[in-house]
């Protein structure tokens, strides 16, 4: 009984987490030679308020009534109903997609994101690199390979769908301690985070006006220590932080006085940051010709894909790009005639001196 | 009697001596010269092609221009095929994944704000959440209850070789419907 009544909480959770991401979004870039890109975006949602479903304010990336929208509804066995809406657009080049982000109304408005394209031409073959970059919200936060190894970093950056294969593989047991061990030091990251960025923008906000009484590198060099009486006091970090005990630890009696408006403010700026919208999505991208490069992963039907969530860009963008080759058939043509021609008439000469 | 040779080259003599009597042997000559000047030589397409396209052999910088650039054609292949060679091979290793399940963790991005929360309770408070600081703190403590409770689960279920197959055919059975959606 008490078993059930735990999966039952943990579903009701669950569900109300599925409910938040809504919908289920993947964006699929179509890369063509000449620059265009056909953008695809499918949607999944299982909210049945049809004013609700599929909201431009609800979707991760900028769509709107120029695109080609197709909608469809899948009923499964038990009824339950399923809404899909599937969006096509073709963009010029990557500036139509920036603008398109630049005037996006969507749930990630917030976040910077850009498009980009090169083409270059290697006389043999032609190269294609696209990316799509996502600017970093934090500014004095880590990196998270600071804290991982590559392993961790490579489970870290996996699709759902990855690490739900190997904890439920033959090596579950390995990859359930590996997914614990990365929780543990992402925990441990977010803390740094947050008290780096903190310490930032308190010294920022104090700069010019505390002059000795407290240098700019003297609480970047405490932040361990800040960190750990950070996490040594989270029960009552409230009435800690209120009463002003935290920030006489952190920067002495007097300076805690002097600078609470500028540590209190600094914590609005934190706060904004980390709690900036993000919903997450799946990027794929399809690049023409053949692939040589790419830092995603690639799906069953040999697309790229990449999951888009914020944690990836807290503290260094994260980019997503893949490289591919198109051969240009003309310039083999036209090297291969000009050996044989050089090779014939050195051989000729070769045989009229001889 | 005389030999035969003798009387031969008699004969020869005679013939030498007697030569005939030209009027303008400059004459002569001229018109000779004339008509091999006038004969044009014989030609063969071919070979004055083969002349024309190949005279560069004989030019020396031509001729090293050509072959060095001959040369560095071969090497930029040789290096561009081999970089691509070697690019695709580490990507034959990338990880391939199942786009089916691709499902996202719902509990990841939460599981963020929820740290956040829990290392700074309500200092970093959100803007996004409005539901009241006991409400938050009881969903915390549940969630921690429940990860124990979970944990509880998955030994018990550990334990009991049955159960587990039991419920990953249970799970299977679920898999098996979203698939078929």
């Amino acid at each position: 009984m008490k078993n059930k009544l735990s999966k039952l909480v943990l579903f009701s959770v669950l569900i109300f987490c599925v409910s938040c991401n809504d919908p289920e979004t993947t964006v699929t870039n179509i890369l063509h030679t000449d620059g265009s890109i056909t953008r695809i975006i499918e949607m999944k949602s299982m909210e049945g308020d049809s004013l609700k479903r599929f909201r431009i304010a609800d979707i991760q990336v900028p769509i709107d009534n120029t695109w080609k929208i197709k909608d469809s509804v899948a009923t499964d066995k038990k009824g339950d109903k399923t809404w899909f809406r599937r969006a096509e657009k073709l963009f010029k080049n990557v500036d139509e997609i920036n603008n398109a982000y630049k005037a996006d109304s969507g749930i990630n408005k917030k976040s910077v994101r850009i498009a980009g394209f090169k083409r270059k031409f290697k006389w043999f073959n032609t190269e294609y690199y696209f990316s799509e970059r996502v600017e970093k919200i934090f500014t004095y936060g880590y990196p998270v390979h600071d804290f991982l190894n590559s392993e961790e970093l490579n489970y870290f950056y996996s699709p759902e769908s990855l690490k739900g294969q190997k904890e439920a593989g033959p090596d579950s047991l390995k990859y359930k301690a590996l997914s614990d061990s990365v929780k543990n030091k992402t925990d441990l990251w977010t803390y740094r985070n947050l008290v780096s960025e903190w310490i930032g923008e308190f010294t920022k906000l104090t700069e010019g006006t505390a002059g000795n009484d407290m240098p700019p590198a003297y609480l970047k060099s405490r932040e361990k220590d800040i960190t750990d009486i950070f996490k040594a006091n989270q029960k009552n970090i409230d009435s800690l932080w209120a009463n002003g005990t935290l920030l006489r630890k952190f920067i002495g009696e007097e300076n805690a006085s002097k600078y609470k408006v500028q540590a209190d403010t600094a914590v609005d700026i934190v706060t904004k940051k980390f709690t900036l919208d993000f919903r997450e999505y799946s990027l794929k991208i399809v690049m023409p010709g053949k692939l040589i490069g790419t830092n995603g992963f690639i799906d069953s039907s040999k697309v790229l894909l990449w999951p888009v969530k914020s944690d990836y860009f807290f503290t260094e963008p994260y980019e997503m790009w893949a490289e591919s080759k198109t051969p240009n058939t003309w310039a083999w043509i036209v090297s291969g005639f000009f050996l044989v021609f050089v090779l014939t008439g050195v051989t000729m000469r070769i045989i009229k001196k001889g | 009697m005389k030999p035969e040779n003798e009387k031969f080259n008699e004969v020869v003599g005679l013939l030498r001596k007697s030569r005939p009597l030209l009027d303008s042997p400059e004459d002569i000559g001229n018109k000779v010269i004339r008509r091999l000047r006038a004969e044009k030589p014989k030609t063969d397409v071919l070979s004055s092609l083969t002349d024309f396209l190949f005279s560069w052999v004989y030019i020396g910088w031509v001729r090293r221009t050509l072959i060095a650039a001959s040369c560095a054609l071969v090497i930029v292949f040789i290096y561009q095929q081999g970089v691509i060679l070697k690019r695709i091979d580490t990507l034959s290793k990338q990880t391939i994944v199942n786009d089916k399940a691709n499902i996202k963790s719902p509990s990841e991005e939460i599981e963020r704000l929820l740290t956040g929360y829990r290392s700074s309770g309500h200092l970093f408070s959100s803007r996004n959440i409005t539901i009241s600081e006991g409400q938050m703190k009881d969903l915390l403590e549940s969630v921690k209850d429940l990860q124990i409770k979970y944990k509880d689960l998955e030994k018990i279920i550990d334990e009991d070789p049955d159960l587990k197959k039991m419920i990953e055919k249970k799970l299977m059975g679920i898999d098996h419907i979203k698939t078929n959606l």
